[in-house]
């Protein structure tokens, strides 16, 4: 796939050129996305608004790395909807019993492959991780997603985030501090990881 | 440890993005420092941690489709003329429409508003109300001859009513009244008609319709053309 060929198409209005780039970053996107946002759902939604608007503001695309140009979109999009889930909050849908009572674990909210027990269990860390990320301030969350989950460096975080390079080394810093300090109330929960990882020293 | 500069060196450090030196000082204040090489360490551990973050599949493919991106069909290059003639012939038969709507009106109102003559000097309502007044007019000037003192002088021993020559002044003149005529018989003029003729007008509809039409046509065979691709 050569990329400046199927940016230029896309560029030029192809669809099927830019579909072509959607294939090859939507994980990347998704994932991203699903880290700031801390929801499924939510993350779908943001990922395709952002490709929306990348096709709709590709002409703005002068070159240099489409990642971190892509990356910005995706962090607009989700700016976008955190602030849309602070005006319009969402009732979660409780769905009740003959006599009016909620039913507090809903038959189709079970995952028919594993056990309640099984999924907590396997999704300890990333359940902790995402808990300490949500609890960082929107800014410095945005850094470390883009900087230690989706590998980008500091340039590319401060093309993302629209932000200077020394923004971005202070936010990442700060960020990573804070999870360590909010990690450690999981250590006895996790870590294998964790604690393999202060053993190896 | 000397504060968050040294927190931020630390981080930059582990991405790399230190330059070789700054690294090797930061090292070698590390093995010196404890609380340096903890806060360090902390770091470490959390990107490490970061990095383990299992990657998530997406839930759905995220390609846009033309409607979602609002791209419309490559119409064919007459598109615009056509579409500028129909535009164009719309507003045109709009404006003829106000013009006769306005010529009618004129028409209708110079028609009802023209000079009904006076019964006891023309003796008698005149068919043309347009020709009465010319002809009253030609009669006129031999009055505006007379001067208005003479006509005074002759007219006050017939009546007998002794009045001064200041009070004479005043009173209507003959020739004020040839005046009047005059400008009566200049002033209700026939109105010109300005009105749009119906062949125009019958032209202008053409265009629009075929106009119109022909643009439905070639947005609707552009959009089948489109989704058969």
């Amino acid at each position: 796939m050569d990329e400046a060929v199927l940016i230029h198409s896309a560029q030029n209005g192809d669809l099927d050129a830019f579909n072509t780039l959607v294939l090859h970053y939507q994980s990347l996107v998704f994932n991203t996305a699903v880290r700031v946002l801390g929801d499924d759902d939510l993350a779908a939604d943001a990922s395709q608004e952002a490709f929306i608007s990348a096709f709709r503001s590709l002409a703005t695309f002068r070159g240099g790395s489409f990642k971190a140009w892509l990356m910005r979109t995706v962090t607009n999009a989700c700016y976008d909807e955190l602030r849309r889930q602070k005006r319009k909050p969402t009732t979660p849908l409780e769905p009740e019993t003959a006599e009016g009572d909620e039913v507090d674990s809903p038959k189709w909210l079970a995952d028919p492959n594993l056990t309640p027990a099984q999924k907590l269990e396997a999704d300890e860390l990333e359940h902790a991780i995402q808990h300490c990320l949500d609890a960082l301030p929107l800014e410095f969350r945005t850094a470390v997603v883009l900087a230690d989950i989706q590998g980008l460096d500091y340039s590319e975080v401060a093309i993302a985030s629209k932000v200077p390079l020394g923004t971005v080394k202070s936010r990442v810093a700060r960020a990573r501090l804070r999870l360590r300090e909010c990690l450690r109330g999981f250590e006895e929960l996790l870590p294998s990881a964790f604690r393999l990882e202060s053993e190896e020293i | 440890m000397n504060g968050f500069r040294d927190l931020e060196q630390l981080s930059a450090d582990l991405d790399g993005q230190l330059a070789p030196s700054e690294s090797a000082r930061l090292k070698s204040r590390l093995q010196l420092d404890p609380e340096l090489a903890e806060a360090y360490e902390d770091m470490r551990q959390a990107k490490g941690i970061l990095q383990k973050l299992p990657a998530r599949k997406a839930p759905r493919n995220f390609t846009l489709t033309r409607k979602m991106v609002g791209l419309k069909p490559p119409l064919p290059r007459v598109y615009p003329t056509f579409k500028f003639a129909t535009t164009f012939a719309t507003i045109l038969f709009a404006i003829s429409l106000v013009v006769n709507g306005l010529s009618g009106s004129r028409m209708a109102y110079s028609a009802a508003s023209a000079p009904v003559p006076d019964v006891g000097q023309g003796g008698g309502a005149p068919d043309d109300l347009f020709t009465m007044p010319m002809a009253a007019a030609t009669e006129a000037p031999a009055a505006t001859d007379a001067p208005a003192t003479e006509a005074a002088a002759q007219l006050a021993p017939e009546l007998g009513v002794a009045e001064s020559s200041e009070r004479i002044v005043e009173t209507p003149t003959a020739k004020d009244d040839a005046s009047e005529l005059q400008s009566q018989a200049q002033g209700p003029q026939e109105p010109r008609d300005f009105s749009i003729p119906f062949i125009w007008q019958a032209l202008l509809i053409a265009v629009i319709l075929i106009g119109g039409l022909a643009l439905g046509w070639m947005n609707q065979s552009a959009k089948r053309k489109w989704r058969n691709e």
